[in-house]
């Protein structure tokens, strides 16, 4: 009786680290990084007006922590990356960090309640896919894809996928684009006069 | 008659258009580790390339100038659920569009589930004004068909890339497909008039919920007109492969 008991123990114990090791690492940390992105968000004490600095650089540390602006930057220069000197290479991506900031701050300050679903992951070491649907409030849905990279003991997101449209790819072939019909430094000089 | 001869010069278009069957209009260009599904960089021939950005810039214009006043106007009038509810109805009565696209492509399963919810959702969602089939019965719908993706599922190209006044970003084989499509749109049907009132309505409902979207990306990107044309690649290549 109590074999059979040490054994169904045993069982459930097999069973259950098979359950946590069902969500992985990448997975649960993009989700601590969402969570704790939404707390922000939805903290009333931050939703003040004189607090809103405060609230950008809580939002933008958050991110920070788990995104690697220096991996994207690279892989939307692509080829081009290999040329830079790497004085270049720290103003491009502290450039391209800037727009990027930009952009998704704007674009989360606007997060209304919508629900998050951690769908799906495939991890193929040192990368992972991390599969996630935002369900708005009118129940329509957004496949959202983030891909990650291991790097020392953190996965960190290099590139996000929204509807299909890879927000790297898409960078990738404007500054392509820019470069070939003008020049880095043209790059350079449109990035910093949206950047400022 | 005159429906039988518009019907007959959109067959010969499209037998001319897979005669000279495009190239796939995909280009491997490696950028570091690639990874699991990762896309290959999709591009485009843009021959057009002087004339379609003009069009872009018209609008742009068009769309800060009149569109976006005239759906912010159409917002305060009408509430943002009957908005819904409105797209909800225009989603439901271009149904043949999807069920025909869908058996086109062999997809007989999905050009079923497309019928039902028709059914389901003209009767108990009340001519289509509210998604019953996919919010009380969780018959939720499926990725869109059109005949675009039904031209590519046959392994016709892109062609080149074209921007349409008002329509925006397409294809050579999107905008065929667009033309086709509309056959299979019952607004069309309608007396000349009517159509382009409804028309009208649709697409100034449709703005009205997707106000802000176009000023993002313009706001992230460097040119515009490169991350548009991209982000239309990228999501068309997308839904062709669902």
């Amino acid at each position: 009786m109590k074999r059979a008991f040490v054994v169904l123990l045993a069982l459930v114990f097999v069973f259950l680290s098979h359950m946590q090791s069902f969500a992985g690492e990448p997975m649960k940390e993009l989700k601590v990084t969402v969570d704790k992105v939404i707390r922000i968000l939805k903290d009333p004490a931050l939703k003040k007006p004189d607090k809103k600095e405060l609230r950008k650089r809580l939002l933008r540390d958050a991110i920070s922590e788990r995104f690697d602006f220096e991996e994207m930057a690279k892989r939307a220069l692509a080829r081009h990356w290999r040329k830079r000197t790497p004085e270049e290479r720290k103003e491009f991506v502290r450039l391209f960090r800037g727009l990027l900031e930009r952009t998704y701050l704007r674009r989360i300050e606007q997060y209304r309640d919508e629900r998050i679903i951690y769908k799906d992951e495939r991890i193929d070491p040192p990368y992972a896919l991390v599969k996630t649907v935002v369900i708005t409030s009118q129940s329509a849905e957004i496949p959202i894809e983030y891909r990650m990279i291991k790097e020392g003991n953190d996965w960190k997101v290099y590139d996000v996928t929204i509807e299909g449209v890879s927000l790297v790819n898409n960078y990738r072939r404007q500054f392509n684009r820019i470069i070939r019909s003008s020049s880095y430094e043209e790059l350079v000089r449109r990035l910093k006069r949206k950047v400022g | 008659m005159e429906n039988k001869k518009r019907y007959m010069l959109f067959v010969l278009v499209i037998l001319l258009m897979l005669s000279f069957s495009p190239s796939k209009g995909v280009c491997g260009e490696d950028a570091g580790p690639d990874y699991l599904e990762e896309e290959q960089y999709l591009s485009i021939p843009d021959p057009l390339e002087p004339l379609n950005r003009v069009v872009f810039e018209f609008n742009d214009r068009l769309y800060f100038w009149v569109l976006k006043p005239l759906a912010r106007g159409y917002s305060t009038v009408v509430p943002e659920d009957f908005r819904y509810a409105m797209g909800s109805f225009f989603h439901n009565i271009t149904t043949p569009v999807r069920v025909v696209n869908s058996i086109l492509q062999g997809r007989l399963r999905k050009a079923g589930v497309e019928t039902l919810r028709f059914l389901l959702n003209t009767t108990g969602g009340v001519f289509g004004l509210n998604d019953f089939a996919g919010k009380d019965l969780g018959l939720k719908p499926p990725d869109d068909e059109d005949m675009g993706q039904t031209l590519g599922t046959y392994g016709m190209g892109h062609g080149f890339y074209i921007v349409w006044p008002v329509l925006g970003p397409s294809s050579l084989r999107d905008t065929i497909g667009i033309a086709g499509d509309g056959f299979l749109n019952p607004i069309n049907y309608l007396a000349f008039k009517e159509a382009v009132l409804v028309r009208t309505v649709e697409f100034t409902n449709k703005t009205s919920l997707h106000i802000g979207e176009y000023e993002e990306l313009k706001a992230s990107a460097i040119d515009p007109y490169v991350s548009m044309q991209d982000a239309y690649l990228q999501y068309r290549n997308r839904k062709l492969k669902k």
